[in-house]
């Protein structure tokens, strides 16, 4: 049931990502959460969202480029980690989602791939509006559009459940096998929230960025430490 | 004739689907013969002429998905004229060709690069701070105010035609982008700073400085163009090396 609803997710969120109203929804910062409450850990979706949206912010479909498919890796990611989580009892911890990246971030790669498929795959369905339009059938012809939203939600739908399975079942075994490595990947997951941290302030492309990405990491930091940190 | 204002707003609902069916060959065609067809049914009640709009609508068209909203309402402004005999069949084709480039060009820059991250970036640094109250307050926020403006785009192609593009050069939208770029910047700074707040109060003073190094780093490697997979997965390992050390090196920690 976990798994269906995974693909659920991550077919509606291909859907919503590119072909229909692109209002966020299938952004890391708002799908992680959302796959994580699917799957009865909203907390768990939270800790991996946010340092996924920064990591992937300038992850835009601008022109005919192609962007690393985010949506598809985040749902892997977040549901390979909830599910690892849910075996071991813990919870998303740091050193689960570490792993998670580890094992399945890949699936970004894979999912522009797949894309790039579904795009030539599309133009049989140009091909089709043409022949039914000159069959003098315009409603049919332009109904034809819609059939374009299958097969992104078929692919995301069959991937992210895959390889949230290898996540979920990787995890568990290398976690319980080799339990002093939960504090080492904690900080392995600190170093690449940092990096995402960069990732987005590279992303803006601002002619200022460098310096007010520091200003501002190292105005948070001096207020964080006089205030006590956050918890 | 005129498209009434339930047709227009079908038109507009179905310019969401602009993307669905995009193909290496005509691009967002399919999409945009979709979006426009309710109003090519009112007005042309002959199919033969229906049908010659609807193929010229079929031809290759490709601009931002929002942006592309003026230049659909634009195109009926056109096919109204077309319908009336106050222009030639191509006058809507020639409208979006046109316009297709430019107005791609002002969506990548301002909803692409400038709107859509910084309310990202919002977003997550809300979700790091509040939790997700947050992370529903500014989805909802970016999606009043982009929705607003898709509908703007679409109602000034509609009323403007030809004079959109003065409509749209009102709105300022690559001073607004520059600005925003600017706050996304501030917002990633401040996102590093929490990160490595958080790092600390997990995992130790070791973790907080590994995660402000590693957005140090992160930066130079970035922006010397190193790919951003293999960036992050590099950090992942030495993060995790670093670790060891530290979990062996109590002290350190």
């Amino acid at each position: 049931m976990d798994y269906l609803v995974v693909a659920v997710v991550a077919g509606l969120a291909a859907v919503e990502r590119k072909g229909f109203l692109q209002a966020m929804l299938a952004r890391p910062v708002v799908l992680a959460p959302i796959t994580g409450l699917a799957l009865g850990d909203l907390p768990g979706g939270l800790l991996v969202g946010a340092p996924l949206e920064l990591l992937w912010l300038g992850a835009v479909n601008m022109g005919a480029s192609l962007p690393p498919n985010e949506a598809l890796a985040t749902v892997a990611i977040s549901a390979g980690a909830v599910l690892a989580g849910r075996v071991l009892g813990t919870g998303v911890t740091p050193a689960i989602a570490a792993l998670a990246i580890a094992l399945v971030g890949g699936m970004a790669t894979v999912g522009r791939s797949t894309d790039r498929a579904i795009e030539e795959w599309n133009v049989r369905l140009a091909a089709r509006a043409e022949a039914l339009l000159a069959r003098g059938s315009p409603r049919a012809a332009v109904r034809t559009n819609l059939y374009g939203l299958l097969l992104p939600f078929a692919v995301s739908a069959v991937l992210a459940p895959a390889a949230a399975a290898i996540a979920a079942w990787v995890i568990p075994g290398v976690l319980h096998g080799l339990p002093a490595a939960d504090a080492p990947l904690g900080f392995g997951w600190a170093a690449l929230t940092g990096v995402a941290a960069a990732a987005a302030a590279r992303a803006f492309r601002s002619q200022r960025g460098i310096g007010l990405f520091a200003g501002a990491a190292a105005l948070t930091l001096a207020v964080g430490w006089l205030a006590g940190g956050i918890r | 004739m005129s498209v009434p204002a339930v047709t227009l707003r079908r038109v507009f609902w179905r310019c969401l689907f602009l993307q669905a069916a995009w193909n290496r060959r005509g691009m967002q065609n399919l999409g945009f013969a979709y979006a426009i067809d309710p109003a090519l049914r009112r007005l042309y009640a002959d199919p033969g002429q229906r049908n010659e709009a609807l193929r010229r609508h079929l031809a290759t068209f490709n601009c931002h998905p929002y942006t592309a909203a003026a230049i659909v309402g634009g195109a009926i402004h056109h096919e109204e004229l077309v319908a009336a005999g106050a222009e030639p069949p191509g006058a809507p084709l020639e409208y979006k060709q046109v316009l297709q480039g430019p107005l791609a060009a002002v969506g990548d820059a301002f909803f692409w690069s400038g709107l859509r991250p910084f309310f990202g970036a919002v977003a997550a640094v809300g979700t790091l701070l509040l939790g997700w109250p947050a992370l529903v307050a500014a989805l909802l926020l970016y999606n009043a105010l982009h929705l607003w403006l898709r509908w703007t785009l679409f109602r000034a192609g509609y009323r403007a035609g030809d004079e959109v593009v003065l409509r749209l050069a009102s709105l300022s939208l690559p001073a607004w982008a520059a600005r925003l770029r600017d706050g996304g910047a501030v917002l990633a700074g401040v996102g590093a700073g929490i990160l490595a707040l958080v790092a600390t109060g997990r995992l130790g003073l070791a973790a907080g400085a590994l995660t402000v190094a590693a957005a140090a780093a992160g930066v130079a490697a970035l922006w010397l163009r190193a790919r951003l997979l293999p960036t992050a997965y590099a950090a992942l390992l030495l993060g995790t090396a670093a670790g060891i050390l530290a979990v062996r090196f109590p002290g350190a920690r």
